[in-house]
């Protein structure tokens, strides 16, 4: 007890002779003053918080040499020594703001991101998964978005006046060949991954980062979950097949796997096609995750998925449909992809992976084999450095090696193997300067040694942003882009060179929390496409070239209307390459002037029912008529398509959905075949390219088990 | 007080030091504040001291749950939604360091919970599945690990009755966990004296939607 006293004596007694008072001011970069700020010293009690007007004034009983810490939400901590010695300190301090806070500029000419849920992006994740007209397909909702060209027949991404192949698809950041299912041709593909498995998308119509190759017009780049939360089942029932999954979550991992069958058959023999199918689309899909928390901060993850389809149909002579040609298609698909990513100290930071992916198609042309297959693995590692708070460095090694071969029917009517093999080293460097919350540039540069070609090639990129206020910012991208021509090219002509793109893309846009308005113009010339000499297929050079530009618009607002999210986008599209076969420079036939999109959803409570609609709008598209002496002057009728999906949850761990594209039953062609040969009064018999049905209906009905029972797959729709 | 009367046990006992008097001092002033708190300014006030006794003490869990309150009842009323979510990171940046200190306290994870159930109303459209599920998740584990606490029970009852008026779903279920909660309210005593307090409110007026 004594010694208690004591110790309390002695301790009001120090305390009454040797306080400091501390008085100052606290401000941020700007001049303005931080009202509430935390100002203490460094492992004591003492301390305060600022006024309104950022003044503070606190009495300290610690003594000697210590730290005034000044802290607030959004900044930075600010952090000095001071001694204390009973005299009064005066001090100003000055908090400097996060830079990663929402209201800071960000690099955004050409790219659409669907982030993390917590910033301000263009789209969520979600969006995709519940944008009517897509099927849950990913390019199916990034075809409503500004820049890129509706080509119902094929499906994939067509990005400002490039063809499809020009998008390139990466999952965690490692390269995916052959993204998209196999379909017959003249009907369009899927992509070949759920869009539930990823966290984020970001979407890149050009001018996007040297960290990505071998793309020439756009890099989609997809961003998978990290470890799982919860254990669940989800089980589909759908009108096309079924599927299952399963997720089970350990402390440091999770698993999930899913299967999926899909038969077209009896929806087929259902709803008149106008293709003469012998046996229509089955698939056979499995995937796996695997996901792996590291030490401190590491994370691994394994992804991997298996796919197999089938299907045959007659192919009819355009002139005499009684000759028919068989077409019977098997496609087996493995794709893997591992990738890692640890923080090695406060300022290093590393990631890597490896991908493979196996690609057969096994094609029967009248029972004649005349398949391909392409084999690839890429393998890359990234390190980035944070050489202060505004300087952020990243540079990366990658090595692709792809092996390609296919067989065909030659001159002497005999089956020959045709195959190449590429090998790539590509190495990048890229430094981003964020000299304020106003304004960021980012550089780089990226060289690749090509070993086909024995070629070294470096090519640089440039993007900046530049944010005057609060809201609106204006932003500029660069970009060298190569890509090695297409595989029925480089197998006959294994020296052509890569085609080559350049892209000039301004934008302004604003986005606040509820609503966003884009405004994109851009120019990219084409050049060392391929091109036919002399009009022979079998002789191939890089003589071709093009140009494609644009002005896009963007508006999306989810805050006018209660419940209600919508979104318009709008492009308009002047392009031209001579190339391939064109005699002369004309508008490809997969690209059209004008597209736009509305989508349209709308959460109804009291229905339960979430319901959404698409209008796509297309202008009409070139075609090539040999009856017309100029080249690719047709056009055909503008296509036009109004989707509409249902979806309603009676409880929250079932989901029954509906959706049906076409709604109107617009009759759109995409474009014309003709016949080889003129028929006897010189004309060339044609053929419209139509969609296989109207319409096409889906229904499915997908229940979630888990112990929660709150807990349903309208994410994964 | 019962707090003012332990402050004074510790004072007068032998076995305690100083410092852990003034800690129990310094935390009741603060606890009496942040409840009584009305203004952002008063909250963000009280969340500073409670982060510099956080830092100071650095092995107690309770100043890091009330910040975490603080902030909590700050983003409640930030019209923003960016800065919203930057208090709602404050908050759950100091439950996780609460919770490496004491990870089997099961306040600290129903406030976890609590985070995930206000994220949601942010953008509940695009929100609501995800975080509806871990705020479920966690309630749950925070009464895994006292099935007594009745803000974890009051915090469950809340969200079962948003997702019902959501999906227009009977409120059966929110009613009765609501019932428990204000049960646990009355009966529930933690032997720790700055152990939270606050809640019964809440689950009242939730309850009166329920006749």
């Amino acid at each position: 007890m004594k010694t208690v006293f004591t110790f309390f004596t002695l301790w009001l007694a120090i305390s009454s002779f040797a306080q400091t008072k501390v008085v100052g001011l606290v401000k941020d970069a700007n001049g303005e003053a931080v009202a509430g700020a935390n100002v203490l010293v460094k492992d004591s009690y003492d301390g305060t918080s600022t006024e309104a007007d950022g003044k503070f004034s606190f009495v300290t009983t610690e003594q000697g040499q210590k730290f005034l810490v000044a802290t607030f939400v959004g900044y930075k901590s600010f952090e000095r020594s001071i001694e204390l010695t009973g005299k009064e300190i005066v001090i100003e301090i000055v908090l400097r703001e996060e830079e990663n806070v929402l209201d800071g500029v960000t690099i955004s000419a050409g790219a659409f991101t669907a982030g993390e849920e917590k910033r301000r992006t263009i789209l969520k994740p979600l969006d995709i998964a519940t944008t009517a007209g897509a099927t849950a397909d990913i390019a199916g909702a990034l075809n409503t978005l500004p820049g890129t060209t509706k080509v119902g027949e094929s499906g994939r991404l067509f990005v400002r006046g490039g063809d499809g192949n020009e998008t390139r698809t990466f999952v965690d950041g490692m390269v995916v060949l052959d993204a998209y299912g196999a379909a017959a041709p003249n009907t369009p593909s899927r992509g070949r991954f759920l869009p539930f498995m990823f966290k984020g998308t970001s979407f890149s119509t050009g001018g996007y980062s040297a960290e990505y190759g071998q793309a020439l017009s756009s890099a989609l780049v997809l961003n998978s979950r990290d470890k799982a939360d919860i254990n669940q089942t989800d089980i589909g029932i759908l009108s096309v097949g079924a599927d299952v999954g399963h997720t089970q979550v350990w402390k440091r991992s999770s698993a999930a796997g899913k299967i999926q069958y899909t038969d077209l058959r009896p929806y087929m023999g259902l709803i008149n096609q106008r293709i003469d199918w012998v046996t229509a689309p089955t698939s056979a899909e499995g995937s796996a995750a695997f996901r792996q928390q590291m030490g401190k901060d590491g994370l691994l993850k394994f992804f991997g998925n298996f796919n197999r389809s089938n299907l045959s149909l007659f192919n009819h002579d355009i002139v005499d449909a009684s000759i028919k040609q068989k077409f019977e298609l098997t496609n087996n698909y493995h794709y893997g992809n591992a990738s890692y990513q640890q923080s090695l100290n406060k300022t290093w930071s590393a990631r890597g992976g490896l991908s493979y992916t196996f690609n057969q198609n096994a094609i029967e042309l009248d029972g004649v084999p005349v398949g391909e297959t392409e084999k690839g693995i890429h393998a890359k590692t990234v390190f980035e450095h944070s050489l202060s708070d505004q300087l952020e460095l990243r540079m990366g090694a990658e090595y692709y090696d792809r092996r390609y071969e296919a067989q065909r029917i030659n001159a002497s009517n005999q089956s020959e193997k045709i195959s190449f093999n590429e090998s790539l080293i590509a190495s990048f460097v890229e430094a981003e300067l964020l000299s304020s919350k106003h304004f960021v540039v980012k550089a780089g540069v990226r060289a690749e040694q090509n070993n086909l070609i024995n070629q070294l090639s470096v090519d640089p990129r440039f993007s900046m942003a530049y944010k005057p206020g609060k809201k609106g910012q204006f932003a500029f991208a660069y970009g060298l882009f190569r890509q090695t021509a297409k595989n029925q090219y480089v197998r006959i002509n294994q020296n052509l060179d890569p085609e080559k793109a350049e892209h000039f893309i301004l934008n302004y846009q604003i986005i606040t929390d509820r609503r966003t308005f884009r405004l994109e113009t851009y120019y990219k010339k084409y050049f060392s496409l391929v091109k036919y000499m002399n009009l022979d297929a079998t002789q191939l050079n890089n003589a071709g070239s093009g140009y494609a530009k644009g002005v896009e618009l963007f508006w999306r607002d989810a805050q006018t209307i209660k419940n209600v999210d919508y979104w318009v986008s709008y492009s308009y599209l002047d392009t031209e390459r001579d190339y391939l076969n064109f005699p002369t420079s004309a508008v490809p036939s997969f690209a059209s002037t004008h597209n736009f999109s509305f989508v349209y959803k709308h959460f109804i409570s009291k229905l339960k029912t979430q319901a959404g609609f698409t209008y796509s709008y297309t202008s009409g598209r070139p075609y090539y008529n040999p009856n017309n002496e100029k080249f690719n002057a047709d056009r055909t009728s503008s296509y036009q398509d109004l989707s509409l999906n249902l979806a309603y949850l009676p409880k929250p761990n079932l989901i029954l959905y509906f959706s049906c594209t076409n709604l109107l039953g617009h009759d759109n062609i995409f474009g014309y075949q003709y016949a080889t040969s003129p028929d006897a009064s010189g004309v060339y018999a044609s053929r419209a390219v139509r969609q296989p049905a109207d319409r096409f209906v889906f229904v499915g009905v997908f229940i979630t088990i888990s112990k929660n029972k709150n807990i349903g797959q309208l994410p994964n729709l | 007080m019962k707090t003012i009367t332990f402050i004074f046990a510790v004072l007068f006992s032998t076995s305690s030091f100083a410092t852990d008097n003034k800690y129990i001092e310094q935390m009741g002033k603060h606890i009496q504040a942040v409840y009584a708190a009305q203004s952002p300014e008063q909250y963000q006030e009280a969340v500073n001291a409670f982060d510099r006794i956080a830092a100071a003490e650095k092995k107690k869990w309770e100043p890091f749950y009330y910040s975490a309150y603080g902030s909590l009842m700050i983003a409640n009323r930030e019209p923003d939604a960016a800065k919203k979510d930057a208090y709602l990171d404050k908050a759950l940046a100091s439950i996780e360091s609460g919770k490496v200190i004491n990870p089997n306290e099961s306040e600290l994870v129903a406030l976890e919970g609590f985070v995930h159930m206000i994220r949601v109303t942010v953008d509940p459209a695009s929100r609501g599945q995800q975080y509806s599920g871990m705020a479920f998740q966690t309630y749950s584990k925070a009464l895994g690990m006292n099935p007594e606490n009745p803000r974890a029970l009051g915090f469950l009852a809340q969200m079962q009755m948003g997702l019902a008026k959501f999906m227009g779903s009977p409120t059966t279920d929110a009613c009765n966990t609501g019932k428990k909660a204000l049960e646990k309210f009355t009966t529930y005593k933690s032997d720790n004296l700055l152990a939270p307090q606050w809640g019964k409110g809440m689950t009242e007026s939730l309850l009166q939607g329920c006749k």
